[in-house]
């Protein structure tokens, strides 16, 4: 490696000093980037389940009248919870939660695989969580009050309604917002260097500091970045025109 | 002729503002009964408090041998026999005309698919939809929505239908199709409640006219004397205004 850098062009050699760079450490880069891209997606599918459960603690209605008061009682605290764990992780930057999560459960030892990836995979899935528990709030608010009354009326129950009426339209509303989670992803994981999880920051960070080349360096990452972002924009658009066209979000 | 549905001293509130006050009626089997009256005269809360839609605060609904009132009461059975058709259809946007039929059909009462699709089918011609079976909702006219509206509510085989202002919505050369489906109803013995704005249809198919002032029944009777022979200055009045163009 040391030789490699020994024939680093010069400095102002702008151009070829990428190029340089991109070449001596693609392998990491490419590695970064794949982690990136594995850390998002696995956020944003994974903080998308989780969310239907959240949305759905959210939306808890208490009938004054039918519910027993244990039922009530768990109804209301679901309900806190999910306000609270929105307002928590919605309210606090995910560097921080990447910090505190992962020194946290280190210093409890809790579990024998905790490790800079899998950590960074489940602190990207708890924040996207919450944010896209907001979106499917959204989604589900935005529907007409007639379609869950109609689906009452022909005696199904809430969760019947919710699941086979609400749901399919409420994601099909939020599928924009969710394709912007991912984007928001692809660019925020970045922090989750700060634990040490190789992602394309930390692996153009490792070729900045032994290169010194800094400019060059970020450069590449923001290329990088930017056709993940564009390409992926492309193709969320491209898949929610279909859904709109089709009709239905199968659950 | 045994009693379908008996309201007794119903009362509902939104805040301060009193919608039902002390609403009595029984609507007995095969019977058509339509509720006329001003905005705000309480018609639509006293349909929706019939299945529930809107939760009375006091009296007692039965329904055949259940108690709406009791906490125990299953209402999503009772619903199952209650079919409710809304002034904005509400129709399942992301059901076709088939699926909008047969996904209670399945899901509460149990039925096959194929069973559902039979029956649906049964009733989709019946208000003159089979042709659209395979359609989205979203590419249908109102008149076309309101009587799939009709025939998914017909698919759970319901006790009583329950009319929501069910061509308040729609162009008025559409209206037509929509009570011509209801009179059809009417003659094959369906009992119902409509809350409507059209005279002439109420004239035409009801057994009973209520009409309903300020959160009461003021007066009711037959269309012949509803009509031609009310009694109550406030009833005098409406039908004057809303005749008179």
């Amino acid at each position: 490696m040391n030789d490699l850098l020994m024939s680093l062009p010069d400095q102002g050699e702008f151009f070829k000093t990428l190029i340089y760079l991109f070449v001596t450490y693609y392998k990491v880069i490419l590695f970064g980037l794949g982690i990136t891209v594995l850390l998002s997606v696995v956020g944003t599918v994974g903080g998308f389940f989780l969310a239907i459960g959240l949305t759905g603690f959210r939306t808890l209605e208490v009938d004054k009248k039918r519910d027993t008061l244990v039922i009530k009682i768990l109804k209301v605290i679901g309900q806190k919870f999910a306000v609270l764990y929105v307002t928590v992780f919605r309210g606090t930057p995910m560097i921080v939660q990447a910090m505190i999560i992962f020194y946290g459960v280190a210093q409890a030892n809790l579990f024998s695989w905790w490790s800079p990836l899998p950590a960074g995979l489940i602190i990207v899935t708890l924040n996207t969580t919450a944010y896209i528990s907001e979106v499917l709030r959204g989604g589900l608010e935005s529907l007409d009050v007639g379609q869950m009354e109609a689906a009452r009326s022909v005696g199904m129950t809430k969760s019947q309604a919710m699941r086979h009426v609400m749901w399919p339209q409420a994601i099909k509303n939020a599928l924009p917002g969710i394709g912007n989670e991912f984007v928001v992803n692809l660019k925020d994981t970045a922090v989750l260097s700060v634990i040490s999880v190789v992602d394309l920051f930390y692996a153009v960070r490792q070729s900045a500091s032994e290169s010194y080349r800094f400019l060059e360096a970020f450069m590449i990452a923001a290329i990088m970045y930017l056709i993940l972002t564009y390409l992926s924009s492309k193709l969320i658009n491209y898949l929610s025109r279909r859904m709109s066209q089709t009709g239905e979000a199968n659950l | 002729m045994s009693t379908l549905i008996s309201v007794q001293n119903l009362k509902k509130s939104f805040g301060p503002k009193v919608i039902l006050n002390d609403v009595n009626l029984d609507v007995n089997e095969g019977e058509v009964i339509t509720l006329i009256g001003s905005s705000g005269s309480g018609k639509t809360t006293l349909l929706r408090c019939l299945n529930l839609l809107n939760e009375p605060d006091q009296g007692h609904i039965y329904f055949e041998d259940s108690d709406l009132m009791d906490p125990n009461t299953d209402i999503n059975h009772l619903r199952e026999r209650m079919g409710m058709v809304f002034q904005s259809f509400n129709l399942f946007n992301n059901k076709s005309v088939l699926d909008n039929c047969t996904l209670s059909p399945i899901k509460v009462l149990g039925l096959s698919p194929d069973e559902a699709k039979k029956r649906a089918v049964k009733y989709l011609e019946k208000v003159g939809m089979k042709d659209f079976i395979s359609a989205n909702p979203k590419t249908l006219s109102g008149g076309q929505k309101q009587r799939v509206a009709i025939a998914r509510a017909l698919c759970m085989e319901p006790k009583v239908m329950l009319f929501d202002e069910p061509t308040s919505a729609l162009d008025p050369e559409m209206v037509i199709d929509v009570l011509n489906v209801i009179k059809t109803l009417a003659q094959e013995g369906m009992t119902m409640v409509i809350v409507t704005h059209e005279m002439g249809f109420a004239k035409d198919v009801s057994d009973r006219v209520l009409f309903m002032d300020q959160g009461v029944i003021l007066e009711s009777g037959t269309p012949d004397e509803i009509f031609n022979y009310p009694q109550e200055e406030r009833t005098k009045q409406f039908l004057k205004r809303i005749l008179s163009h």
